[in-house]
């Protein structure tokens, strides 16, 4: 597989991903998914000053990335997709065949249940963590690679 | 001449112990003060440091100097720039570049900037 992460991170590219993923799993390419930051060219700027050279961006919206990330799934480039939000790496898992782990950074947001230091999940969190769970797809917290991994969903819950 | 103060924004307990060091080597500041994003979403960050420079700021030329230039930090320092609640961004900051921001208050902002950052600059190196 030639995504080599797909990781819900509400920060997106930043010192976790650019640094400690990246130095370990040598992206060519950063995919970000993600409907508002697609059309939003500031936004898109503030991002890039994140990556290092030899890295590509590119900002997709849900729709561009469920016609174009099958065809990256079979191609040799090394890439990292990242979303905001369960909810939008949970639609990527339904309608992109081959997603087979989904790694989760930052989730501070909202005043849901603290599962890690920096995984805050609420009931809407856990539903859309199941319902990937229940296709096969492994859903991890893990905010640097030098961290130990955590599954989550109602299997590793027991 | 306004005067100058900012928010050192970083990671970890960066900013605090830069801060520290800070009052070491050029005594206390009341123009600078120390944020980290830890467990923080962006939006959080900006109306942390927006609240800061509020507070505190008022009369004087807002900055914001980052550990990056990209990431969590920065992006907020991005941000705040582009609604205009601060003059500049100073990023990849270091000690030296801390007490130049301290002792050239009364420069002017393109010295001030150019001066402050070369600074920062000329102090990395190698002994070997």
């Amino acid at each position: 597989m030639s995504v080599v992460l797909f990781r819900v991170d509400e920060r997106l590219i930043h010192g976790q991903v650019v640094v400690g993923w990246a130095r370990k799993l040598r992206p060519r390419r950063i995919v970000v998914v993600d409907d508002a930051l697609a059309e939003d060219e500031l936004e898109q700027s503030i991002y890039r000053t994140g990556i290092p050279e030899g890295i590509d961006a590119d900002f997709w919206s849900e729709r561009e990335a469920v016609r174009a990330l099958p065809a990256v799934l079979k191609s040799s480039e090394r890439v990292f997709v990242l979303t905001a939000d369960l909810a939008t790496m949970a639609h990527l898992t339904l309608e992109v065949e081959g997603i087979q782990e989904v790694n989760v950074g930052c989730l501070h947001h909202g005043d849901g249940r603290r599962v890690l230091p920096y995984v805050r999940l609420d009931e809407g969190d856990e539903r859309l963590i199941d319902e990937m769970s229940d296709r096969g797809v492994r859903v991890v917290a893990r905010d640097v690679p030098s961290s130990a991994p955590t599954q989550l969903g109602a299997q590793a819950r027991g | 001449m306004t005067g100058r103060c900012g928010v050192v924004v970083a990671h970890g307990r960066l900013a605090d112990g830069l801060l520290s060091a800070l009052s070491r080597v050029a005594g206390e500041q009341d123009s600078l003060w120390a944020l980290s994003n830890e467990g923080l979403t962006g939006a959080d960050l900006e109306a942390r440091i927006t609240s800061i420079l509020t507070d505190r700021c008022a009369g004087r030329d807002a900055y914001l100097l980052s550990d990056m230039e990209g990431g969590s930090c920065g992006q907020a320092c991005r941000r705040l720039l582009a609604k205009g609640t601060v003059k500049a961004i100073l990023y990849g900051v270091n000690l030296p570049l801390l007490v130049e921001f301290v002792f050239l208050q009364d420069e002017s902002f393109e010295r001030f900037v150019t001066a402050a950052v070369e600074k920062g600059r000329r102090s990395l190196g190698v002994h070997a």
